[in-house]
């Protein structure tokens, strides 16, 4: 239209320099525009196959799960019928009825350490003027970060029976410990590994909230303590349900702590009732196992659902919360420094003392208190590492890590436009199933992947029998995090964006890959931090799908320590915690550069 | 230059009509104003122009070419129809440059590297942005990305350019410089320009002709002088500016002028009605602007139709006019005047031609 626009310009050349400028395009090319062409790459066939690879990854495992609960034989054997022996078999069994009880007294117990404990260091951090609160509020997102099954096996390493500090306590000084193989004992652990949930849903909710109301509460004559228990705590109510919930869920879920404290002492929750029906070699019985896998699936499912409504009823709190602005700050005088000494003292606990667990562990010969440490010294087991299936496994663990990362990472951000940004009719399905396998349990896609890969012929049998299925089983686990980073970060890349896009003739493709995607960047390679880490760390839907020869640093860890090769594990656990930290920190410190590169720029 | 049709919109969301048969014609390389308040469905429209939102019902044509049609399935891509976009929120691309941002509709055109550099070179120029180029947004003041947005949407030549609220992220001073220079750019280019906002003077001050909506329905099409001195229905008279209005019954009626009995009074008023269609008989609601009123002492022996006389309730003054609360018995007016009249009896003359009838909204 230049052409068109300096013809205009001619007909009404009014001397003022606008026109003149006009005039001036005419120069330039008089050429009529090509329209854009429609690209090779059709927007509803790219969008379509986003959503059929989330819903089979997703839903993929839940229907063979499903055939194999009421089927009367396994499916790898000929003739199965239709038959609900597998439920009848479980809900018949005394032992799981008693599982069921323990599970439900360890997530009660669970849910109310990690909820009040978390909701108190959020209060503290976000309300409060304990001393260096900044830094501790990045320190408590350890526990969640740090690798589970590591941690867990530090702790045996320095408090479970025949721990260090066990026989410390014990022997030398005759005070009475804790015993952590027992239901409260577990429930302790599990809730430091979890408080960060409730911590990090508590402190968004205090930040997003206008401390003017506690300012009010204040002016109208109520002392610090009233209003923290008249506005402060009312205010969080939302925030300690959802919390709470979710850990209620990943408590019921939980494999590793149970398993490897609670089951050697005849202590079963669901989950390692299930688990060890399933390996048990004498007498396995899938049908049932699958049928129980159901069951724990359906509670679950309903846990999420309440969720879901959860979020709805705290998005009503949060849009009637002002802008974050100047912070109610409590004085707590005298109680300054213990409160930091408190807050300090869960990290030491949850965090440093099995870490170093681990790190003495990992050079001595056996880590007792009758001699001291320094006259067992011995680098053997940093040595075994070496040793092939140590090796392998380390190797494996970084490839699918790698590689899942950079898969889950893409998926998910195209999946994320999808659901956001696109006009693809079933797009609203999307975020809830992103958001599905988050609660759950590891175990149930584990069950529901070896079934998957069985029924689905020679591509199955490949991913069955080499890394690659257990890789895209840890992918769907934990691609809910992928998209709970990338979602925040796409609200705040305004529509009008790539509505701007569209109209110059770039078509949904190319709008996303030259405008939204490059905008979400920062967001994308947080995501594959964070995806790198959580596959690195995963172990428990491999339970069920590792083989010879396809083992990863968690089921070797978990297989090892049973048989009691308890200094390799400690070296390999802190293998994974230092590379965890590590990939972490240089994440971080790469992500603030771009992102202010980015503004410098 | 295209015309644009617009036909019958209807688009519904939930269970609320946020466009309700919109139907309006806008000429080719004229500047037209969708003006109405916030929700009234002047944006919705203008998206549904660009592609951005699907009608329920209606047809949209630019030129020969329909963009969109309900009945027969048509639906042309946004992408695919060509046309300039300039957002509220300017919507330049922060990862690129100004250079960059302007060089991707060639791009996606397939334009030569060489016709690139000059056709961007050239609309900078014309948007007196051509230092700029090699800028990132976040280092431009918000004028200068407005420009910078509005050459972007010119670079590849449209058929049509649409104004989304494009000032109102402006300050005041900034705002009115800018009016200018958009509305000469335009009128320069030609361009046919579909324009949205909610300041009223922005319309009346840019446009060529003005539709004025509320809650998806149009209630006027005119000029801006048409829809300023002859609103066409309460609303119109209300969001247009400033009105006095006055209810009454129609006493008498010849073919120049009607003459209406103010409700609760004994006041009379005479109406200038050109051949328009008045209602013969009946309630109607008269509207006069507060500046068309003259004021006169009330010691003035003026005493004609339409004079009436009143009581002084307040005096503001508004730096190039004072505003007057009067009351005319229970009736109260606003007016606008140059003098400062003394004394609390005052005499009020309304010209016959300032008044106008108003549609029956009920009827």
């Amino acid at each position: 239209m230049l052409g068109r626009l300096s013809h205009a310009g001619g007909i009404r050349s009014s001397g003022s320099p606008l026109t003149a400028a006009a005039d001036a395009t005419s120069s330039s090319s008089t050429r009529q525009l090509p329209r854009p062409r429609p690209s090779l790459v059709p927007a509803g066939a790219l969008q379509f196959l986003t959503w059929a690879l989330i819903v089979t990854g997703v839903v993929g495992p839940f229907l063979p799960l499903l055939y194999a609960s009421v089927r009367d034989r396994p499916l790898y054997e000929d003739g199965g019928l239709f038959s609900l022996r597998g439920y009848r078999e479980v809900l018949g069994d005394s032992a799981f009825w008693h599982a069921a009880l323990n599970t439900l007294q360890y997530a009660v117990e669970t849910t109310a350490l990690a909820v009040v404990g978390g909701a108190a260091i959020a209060i503290l951090v976000a309300r409060t003027d304990m001393p260096a609160r900044r830094i501790l509020s990045r320190l408590i997102l350890l526990p969640v970060l740090l690798p589970a099954l590591g941690i867990v096996l530090g702790w045996i390493v320095v408090w479970g029976p025949g721990g260090y500090l066990t026989l410390l306590a014990d022997q030398r000084l005759h005070l009475p410990t804790l015993a952590i193989n027992t239901i409260p004992g577990m429930s302790l652990i599990e809730s430091a590994r979890l408080l960060p949930i409730a911590f990090l849903t508590c402190e968004a909710a205090l930040s997003r909230a206008d401390s003017s109301l506690e300012d009010a509460a204040r002016s109208a004559g109520a002392g610090p303590l009233r209003v923290l228990r008249s506005v402060t705590v009312p205010m969080l109510r939302p925030a300690l349900l959802n919390s709470g919930t979710l850990i209620f869920t990943l408590a019921i879920a939980s494999l590793g702590i149970p398993l490897l404290l609670g089951s050697q002492r005849g202590i079963n929750t669901i989950s390692t009732y299930l688990y060890l029906n399933w390996t048990n070699g004498a007498n396995p019985d899938p049908p049932s196992v699958s049928a129980g896998a159901v069951i724990l699936l359906a509670i679950a499912t309903i846990l999420l659902i309440v969720r879901n409504r959860l979020l709805g009823a705290e998005a009503r709190f949060v849009s009637i919360g002002g802008r974050a602005g100047r912070k109610a700050m409590l004085q707590l005088r005298g109680l300054r420094w213990p409160c930091m000494a408190a807050v300090t003292l869960y990290l030491v606990f949850s965090t440093l003392i099995p870490v170093l667990g681990l790190a003495l562990m990992s050079v001595v010969v056996i880590l007792t208190p009758l001699i001291a440490p320094w006259h067992l010294l011995t680098s053997d087991h940093w040595h075994t590492l070496a040793q092939a299936e140590f090796r392998q496994a380390i190797e494996h663990s970084v490839v699918i890590s790698l590689a899942g990362a950079i898969l889950t990472t893409a998926l998910v951000a195209l999946a994320t436009l999808v659901a956001h940004r696109s006009r693809f009719p079933l797009r609203r399905t999307l975020p809830f199933l992103m958001l599905y396998p988050r609660a759950t349990p590891g175990l149930i896609i584990g069950i529901g992947f070896f079934w998957a890969y069985l029924l689905t012929g020679a591509i199955g049998d490949y991913l069955r029998t080499s890394i690659w299925g257990i890789m895209v089983a840890f992918c769907v686990r934990d691609l809910p995090f992928a998209y709970v980073v990338m979602y925040p970060t796409l609200t705040r890349i305004g529509e009008e964006l790539d509505r701007a896009g569209r109209s110059v003739g770039a078509g949904w493709w190319l709008t996303s890959r030259r405008i939204v995607l490059p905008l979400l960047r920062p967001a994308i390679f947080a995501s594959f931090i964070l995806m790198f880490v959580e596959i690195l760390n995963d172990y428990d839907p491999a339970l069920f799908l590792v083989k010879p020869g396809t083992e990863v640093i968690g089921t070797i860890m978990l297989s090892e320590f049973i048989q009691g090769t308890i200094g390799p594990v400690a070296a390999l656990a802190l293998v994974q915690v230092a590379a965890t930290v590590v990939v972490l920190g240089v994440g971080a410190a790469l992500l603030k550069i771009r992102v202010t590169g980015e503004h410098d720029a | 230059m295209p015309e644009i049709h617009v036909d019958n919109l209807v688009k519904i969301f939930g269970n609320q009509r946020a466009l309700d048969q919109v139907t309006f014609a806008v000429e080719e390389g004229e500047l037209f104003t969708l003006l109405g308040p916030s929700g009234c469905g002047k944006s919705t429209t203008l998206l549904s122009i660009a592609g951005f939102q699907r009608p329920e019902e209606g047809r949209i044509d630019v030129d020969e070419t329909t963009f969109f049609d309900a009945e027969r399935r048509i639906n042309i891509a946004a992408e695919r129809r060509n046309l300039g976009i300039v957002f509220q929120s300017y919507a330049v691309w922060p990862h690129m440059t100004v250079f960059e941002n302007l060089a991707f509709p060639l791009k996606v055109r397939r334009v030569a590297k060489r016709d690139i550099r000059s056709r961007v070179a050239d609309v900078l120029e014309l948007v007196e942005m051509g230092e700029y180029a090699s800028r990132y947004p976040h280092q431009l003041s918000g004028g200068q990305q407005q420009r910078v947005a509005l050459a972007r949407a010119l670079v590849y030549s449209p058929e049509v350019l649409l104004l989304d609220e494009p000032f109102s992220n402006l300050d005041a001073k900034l705002r009115e410089r800018a009016r200018a220079w958009v509305k000469e750019l335009q009128r320069s280019l030609g361009l046919t320009t579909v324009f949205v906002t909610h300041d009223q003077d922005e319309a009346l001050s840019m446009s060529d002709r003005v539709v004025v909506m509320n809650r998806g329905v149009v209630q006027q099409i005119g000029t801006p002088e048409d829809v300023y001195r002859r609103p066409a229905n309460r609303f119109v008279a209300e969001f247009v500016g400033r009105v006095n209005l006055v209810q009454g019954v129609v006493a008498a009626h010849d073919g120049a002028t009607v003459v209406v009995s103010v409700d609760g009074s004994s006041h009379r008023l005479a109406v200038a009605a050109p051949g328009g269609v008045v209602p013969v008989s009946g309630p109607v609601t008269l509207a006069f602007r507060p500046e068309s009123v003259t004021l006169l002492p009330a010691e003035s022996t003026t005493n004609g139709t339409n004079t009436w006389e009143g009581d002084v309730h307040a005096v503001a003054f508004l730096g190039d006019h004072y505003e007057y609360d009067i009351h005319v018995g229970s009736l109260p007016l606003t007016v606008q005047s140059g003098q400062r009249m003394a004394g609390d009896r005052i005499k009020v003359h309304i010209p016959q031609e300032a008044l106008s009838i108003l549609a029956d909204e009920s009827a």
